[in-house]
């Protein structure tokens, strides 16, 4: 394996825990989203950065 | 001052619905993506299996005038998308709810309605390209070498432009439909089609906004700003102002 320069990917990481931070918390907040608040949950946690960005885009009501 | 209200309120609902946070992340995202993808790129093929025995592949350390515009590559499609989306129902979606009789009931100007929600969108857009393309410099200088700052912000500027057209596409399209899913399809087809008669006819269309990535391309590796992109950023301005004064003429006209 090879060395990997954490120095360099720390900042990706921390944004992409953020991203992931702010869809849960928001999900536990909301009241109502399109469709069933267990599925967002799981999308936004298994599919990483594309899963908080649908949950933003298409899960929440207006 | 009854452009200001509607503005802060379009703040407001992008505080609201946390775009303020998302959509920052995500062009900082977009921007860095593609440079650490590069960077790692032997390592990957390395510990993917490498090369078959004997195969010698060199993939050469791009130069940092291209590292810088992966990052523009990047919005350009992901980017456009992202704000094809965040576009869609910027008016559409009032339109359909009847919010948007509600505003008009009082007596506001459409004028000030369309700009004012086509100046908080930009602000929102540029303000996460600003970011993005930051970031994307930031590490074009660590890993690819040095890259002035001018060339940063020129970047920025006239790309950002292109951004602003794409914006101002989408919410001309945005008066016309009250579907959502057809706005963000009108728009993005309409920016593919202005891309495509560019690529045909381009010998004649030398400030067509279409040219806009090309030139910036040039200019990151050259370092000039040539004449005909200074002619497309004035074509761009044009139309930009065009297309806002046709969406407050449409949507005038629009029987509710």
């Amino acid at each position: 394996m090879f060395e990997i320069n954490w120095a360099l990917l720390a900042p990706l990481f921390i944004v992409e825990f953020i991203l992931l931070a702010v869809a849960l918390i928001d999900l536990i907040r909301i009241d109502e989203t399109n469709g069933p608040k267990w599925v967002w949950a799981v999308i936004c946690i298994f599919i990483s950065i594309l899963g908080p960005v649908l949950y933003f885009i298409f899960g929440r009501r207006p | 001052m009854q452009w200001s209200v509607i503005f802060k309120r379009e703040m407001m609902e992008y505080v609201r619905s946390i775009k303020w946070i998302w959509v920052p992340i995500v062009f900082f995202i977009f921007g860095i993506m593609d440079q650490i993808t590069m960077y790692y790129l032997p390592k990957i093929i390395d510990a993917t299996g490498g090369m078959p025995e004997g195969a010698e592949v060199n993939i050469p350390s791009p130069p940092p005038a291209e590292a810088l515009f992966m990052s523009i590559n990047e919005m350009n499609t992901l980017g456009i998308l992202i704000i094809g989306l965040l576009s869609m129902s910027l008016i559409a979606g009032e339109l359909k709810s009847g919010v948007y009789e509600l505003v008009l009931s009082k007596p506001v100007k459409y004028a000030n309605y369309v700009t004012a929600k086509w100046a908080a969108l930009s602000t929102l857009v540029l303000a996460s390209f600003f970011i993005g393309l930051l970031a994307g410099w930031y590490y074009t200088n660590i890993l690819f070498g040095e890259l002035a700052i001018d060339k940063f912000l020129v970047a920025f500027l006239v790309y950002g432009l292109y951004l602003l057209f794409f914006i101002t596409i989408a919410i001309f399209v945005n008066t016309w439909f009250k579907r959502p899913g057809m706005v963000l399809f009108l728009s993005i087809l309409l920016i593919i089609f202005v891309n495509i008669i560019t690529s045909i006819l381009g010998h004649f269309l030398t400030w067509s906004p279409g040219h806009i990535s090309s030139y910036v391309s040039t200019y990151l590796f050259t370092g000039n700003i040539t004449t005909e992109m200074w002619g497309t950023i004035g074509t761009t301005i044009v139309l930009i102002i065009g297309l806002l004064y046709a969406a407050v003429e449409v949507l005038k006209r629009k029987e509710l």
